[in-house]
């Protein structure tokens, strides 16, 4: 035996087992994250079931329960004891359950913990709807009747669901109101709002310039006037899409006998989950998940969607990659071809490894420092007089974050792309010289295509570190939320000086920084579970495009 | 470039070493029995001794065959080693030096003939003297040029073609002399003339000894010296190097 | 022959020989070296080279590893200007201009004067594009132009019928005999007057060697031929001048017929014989 044991390590099998292991625990790993990443955001979307309990808060105050069980756990009795609430003798555990109520002008708070030994009469009411709603969080109760202009006009019994169509028909109508009012809000108002804005400018670029004379102004003027006119247009007809909006509304009544009065103008959408056939869940949980990735956040983001995060998570990176690549390629490039080699390449090689590994948050400052206020100050004073004292580059805002993360990652850029050129079999270069090719066009023609790959390796690289990062970016042009997004249909299109949301930041913030926790944390694990799927796409993407450039440039074997 | 006795001695490849020695110490082998050939025809003739003659007759076939094994292994050497320069020059100086020795033997093959045919129609009335006289000169001719080969040897290489116009000198008086006792004495015609023959393979063998010579200095100096006067190759062996 | 003048005035070396030989005095000289130094560093590589190379022959340089012979070679097209600390004392004269005087414009010297490595070199770019790049850096790009050159040269290289259904797929996906033919066809491409070829063959099976080989006899007619070779038999079959290298000296330098039946140093028939240990 101890032979044996003594030839199987020197067989190296340990080794091998050691490896394996080591791999199969990192994809473990990674597979676990994931899945409790999805698993949580996922479920979130899916319409859950609305229970209804009769709660016995003590001997006679006995009230009824709407809403849907979010999550289960087994706490001692001992502890509820401590806390000082009455438990039967000869119980060790309990079950205790996390109840979404809702309803919370009405209770002050959507999520109730109960006892579960204190629920009794479980039933699922079919016709129990669930309304979500624009503002104060989702309502669970039983449609009484439809009142317009104050007036009463349909009612039911409580029990049947007759005003169901109608109701559905009802929010359909609002809602084709809302996608109006949103398109003139954000399409030609806000395009109007943009152009009085450059005019308020030129205006004021006038003055400075000393420029003002009745003329020009007059001109001004009559622009201004032409936009204003278009303007009290528009505002005519919003107003009138917004009186249609809030004519009718809903009565419906909680689990407890209250009545509430909803106007439909607030409600986003309405369902009743215990009624929903399973195609009807599947449907609905493909709609949630759809305006999750497409819509606007409501609610102090904790409900909504989370549009903006990965629009300006994805500009935000692009725009890094543009500005990283060229500055890193041309610095690898110059240290690695043209510069002598010797004791000052080594000092700034040693010098671009080391900034690889600052903790992000100094380039954060420096970027605060450097780019906003320094760069964007001066930008400001010697462009951009007119629009002081408002700060137009001054301040932080999409340019500056990629700039900072493109000085972030240069490091990654500078050695991928040197590791790529030194990479690249001398003969080759020999072969072009021999042509009479100078040294710049063998570079341009030869040399960086052939290393293209490398670049890009390093560009996946750099796109990786970038999408992840948070704390520098808070200091330098992140925001909770942003009004508009950094490229519209306004001319430049592109608005570099825009502030912009992110990802990263929009975990954070919905996950610690949120007023209602238990409503966001699904929230925070889909949106982290889109940061995942957002960097992944962004690196299949460069990587295959990496891959088609290896096949084509695939350097002679040596 | 001139080259030595131990130029075929310092390659990388011993092996090599040892196929160059091999040919060159058969061809000397060979040498010695072809020697021993003419010397015993010469001595069979001299002396009548048929059972010699016999005896010549039947080893030719050894000088053929060592003929044939020598050229294979020469051709050898070529496809395998691809010899270059001296090496080149020793194989194919071996394998021309294989075919004149062969001749040597072919010719001292047809001595011990006339020697048997002598013996059957009577011996010639004279020539003996010149014969046995002639032979030795050649013989030694043989000997010589072989131990230039052996030796790298051009200036015994040289000695040898001179001596060839000795042999012609000696061969052309010997005929005339035989020639006027035939004229003298018609009856012994056709014993004198099987004399005569004889005399004549023995001015080839000398001829044969030069070629050998001939290829001594092609091999030691590089030039093939075939067809060209004694004089001019004595003049370009003395002129200095440079 | 020569061999009827009076006796002390008849060489060796006059003997034997045909008049019709190749004779280095009968030749017209292309590149012309004279007192050729070149340091890496310290160390001295070429040490005092003078070497007159034929016009439209082919001349081999052979000797043992180190010797120079590639250092030589590639500084008839400065190629040694790629290595750091390297400096060089002498001439090389290329059509009576010292390619190493001030002014010289190396991309222009290296258009006349072609090189193909050791190692296939193609550029990751198609059949087509790797023959046409050396005209595209010229300037080149009228498309007939082009087309009739890369058709010239991939027929001068033997390579036409190979290649002409495939011109423009990478020339990555040929074997590397095809390769190393490419890589003549590209440097023939721009018309060089001398091609320099640094053991062309040696990454290559025997047969696609022998294409090569036979490429070079039929290109002798139209370039001077410097061919560098490890491989002494290929150096005795294509070439007709034969220089041997030894420390970085030219050892011997003469006709390869001469060179290789009957040297006139012990070094170069040591060599060539196989006597270096």
């Amino acid at each position: 035996m101890q032979i044996s044991l003594k030839d199987w390590i020197r067989s190296g099998s340990p080794w091998i087992w050691l490896s394996a292991s080591a791999v199969a625990i990192s994809v473990v790993l990674v597979l676990g994250l994931l899945g409790i990443i999805a698993s949580r955001g996922l479920v979130h979307f899916w319409p859950a079931t609305l229970q209804e309990y009769t709660y016995t808060q003590a001997q006679d105050l006995k009230i009824q329960v709407l809403g849907e069980q979010v999550q289960r756990e087994q706490v001692t009795a001992e502890q509820i004891r401590n806390s000082g609430i009455a438990v039967p003798e000869g119980m060790e555990l309990l079950g205790r359950q996390l109840i979404k109520v809702g309803n919370r002008e009405v209770y002050g708070s959507d999520f109730r913990w109960a006892l579960e030994n204190q629920l009794s009469n479980l039933d699922y009411p079919t016709y129990a709807t669930s309304f979500e709603r624009y503002e104060q969080g989702n309502f669970y109760g039983f449609i009484l009747s439809i009142k317009e202009n104050g007036q009463i006009t349909a009612q039911q019994e409580k029990g049947s669901n007759q005003l169901w169509a109608s109701v559905i028909e009802r929010i359909q109508q609002t809602d084709l109101i809302h996608t109006k009012i949103k398109a003139l809000e954000k399409g030609e108002i806000g395009a109007i709002n943009y152009k009085l804005e450059q005019l308020r400018l030129d205006e004021r670029r006038l003055v400075l310039k000393g420029d003002d004379t009745p003329e020009n102004l007059a001109k001004l003027n009559a622009k201004k006037a032409e936009q204003q006119a278009k303007y009290a247009l528009l505002e005519a007809e919003l107003r009138a899409l917004y009186k249609t909006l809030s004519t009718a509304s809903l009565v419906v009544i909680t689990a407890d006998g209250q009545t509430k009065e909803i106007n439909f103008s607030k409600i986003v959408r309405a369902y009743q989950p215990n009624n929903m056939s399973l195609t009807q869940k599947t449907s609905h949980y493909f709609t949630k998940l759809w305006e999750f990735v497409s819509d606007d956040p409501r609610e102090a983001n904790t409900e909504g969607g989370i549009f903006p995060a990965i629009f300006g998570t994805v500009m935000m990176v692009l725009i890094m990659s543009v500005l990283v690549t060229p500055f890193g390629v041309i610095t690898a490039v110059y240290l690695r071809e043209y510069a002598r080699q010797g004791f000052i390449t080594r000092v700034i090689r040693i010098a671009v490894n080391n900034l690889a590994s600052v903790p992000s948050i100094v380039y954060g400052v420096f970027g605060l420092g450097f780019f906003v206020y320094f760069i964007g100050g001066n930008l400001d004073k010697i462009f951009y007089p007119e629009a002081a004292p408002a700060p137009t580059f001054g301040t932080p805002g999409l340019l500056w974050a990629s700039l900072t993360l493109a000085l972030l990652t240069l490091p990654v850029v500078i050695v991928a792309t040197e590791e790529g050129l030194s990479r690249i079999p001398r003969t080759v270069r020999e072969g072009s010289l021999a042509l009479g090719a100078t040294k710049l066009e063998t570079l341009w023609r030869i040399i960086i295509p052939m290393a293209s790959p490398a670049m890009m390796t390093g560009v996946i690289l750099a796109v990786a570190r970038a999408a992840g990062e948070v704390a520098p970016l808070m200091l330098v042009g992140v925001v909770k939320l942003a009004p508009n997004l950094p490229m519209d249909m306004n001319a430049p299109f592109l608005h570099l000086e825009r502030k912009f949301m992110h990802l990263g930041f929009h975990i954070y913030d919905v996950g610690f920084q949120s007023p209602n926790v238990e409503a966001a944390r699904p929230l925070v694990y889909a949106t982290a579970l889109m940061l995942v799927v957002v960097i992944a796409v962004l690196n299949i993407t460069a990587i295959s495009l990496r891959n088609r450039l290896r096949e084509k440039y695939r350097a002679l074997d040596m | 470039m001139k080259i030595s006795q131990e130029s075929h001695n310092t390659h990388i490849s011993q092996k090599f070493n040892q196929e160059l020695e091999d040919i060159r110490s058969q061809l000397l082998e060979m040498g010695g029995l072809v020697e021993q050939q003419i010397q015993d025809a010469i001595q069979s003739l001299t002396e009548g001794d048929t059972q010699l003659a016999k005896e010549v007759r039947k080893k030719d076939r050894e000088v053929n065959q060592l003929q044939l094994d020598i050229d294979e292994q020469c051709t050898q050497i070529l496809a395998r080693r691809q010899p270059a320069a001296s090496d080149l020059r020793l194989v194919l100086a071996v394998i021309r030096a294989t075919a004149d020795l062969e001749r040597i033997g072919d010719e001292s093959s047809k001595i011990a003939k006339a020697t048997l045919k002598l013996s059957e129609e009577g011996t010639s009335p004279r020539g003996y003297i010149e014969a046995k006289h002639l032979g030795n000169h050649v013989r030694k001719m043989v000997q010589d040029a072989l131990n230039a080969f052996a030796r790298f040897d051009t200036g015994q290489a040289l000695a040898v073609l001179r001596e060839d116009k000795n042999v012609d000198l000696e061969y052309q008086s010997a005929t005339r002399a035989l020639v006027t006792f035939m004229m003298e004495d018609p009856r012994a015609i056709s014993q004198v003339m099987n004399i005569m023959w004889v005399l004549r393979s023995l001015e080839r063998v000398g001829d044969h000894a030069s070629n050998l010579a001939e290829y001594v200095i092609y091999l030691v100096e590089g030039q093939d010296v075939r067809y060209t006067k004694t004089e001019v190759i004595e003049a370009a062996l003395t002129h200095p190097k440079p | 022959m020569n061999n009827t003048t009076t006796a002390p005035a008849i060489k060796m070396a006059d003997l034997g020989r045909n008049s019709q030989q190749l004779n280095l005095a009968q030749e017209t000289t292309s590149i012309d070296v004279q007192n050729m130094n070149l340091y890496y560093g310290t160390s001295q590589a070429l040490k005092d080279v003078t070497l007159q190379i034929p016009k439209q022959r082919v001349t081999a340089f052979i000797g043992p590893s180190g010797c120079g012979k590639s250092t030589l070679l590639r500084s008839f097209n400065r190629m040694n200007d790629l290595v750091d600390g390297v400096r060089i004392e002498g001439e090389v004269n290329i059509d009576k201009q010292n390619i190493y005087a001030k002014g010289v414009d190396v991309a222009d010297l290296r258009r006349r004067v072609g090189m193909v490595f050791q190692k296939p070199n193609p550029f990751p770019k198609s059949i087509y594009e790797n023959v046409a790049y050396g005209l595209r850096i010229q300037g080149i790009n009228n498309k007939r132009l082009l087309d009739e050159t890369v058709e010239w040269a991939l027929k001068s290289a033997a390579l036409w019928d190979e290649t002409k259904d495939r011109l423009h797929e990478s020339a990555l996906g040929m074997s590397g005999g095809q390769q190393q033919r490419l890589v003549i066809a590209r440097t023939i491409a721009i018309k060089p007057e001398i091609l320099l070829l640094d053991e062309p063959a040696s990454a290559l099976d025997p047969i696609s060697t022998l294409k090569i080989e036979e490429l070079i006899h039929n290109l002798k007619d139209k370039f001077t031929i410097i061919i560098v070779t490890h491989n002494m038999q290929q150096a005795a079959r294509v070439s007709d001048y034969t220089a041997f290298m030894y420390l970085g000296k030219v050892i011997e330098f003469d006709s390869t017929d001469k060179l290789f039946t009957n040297p006139n140093q012990k070094q170069t028939e040591d060599y060539i014989t196989g006597r270096y240990g």
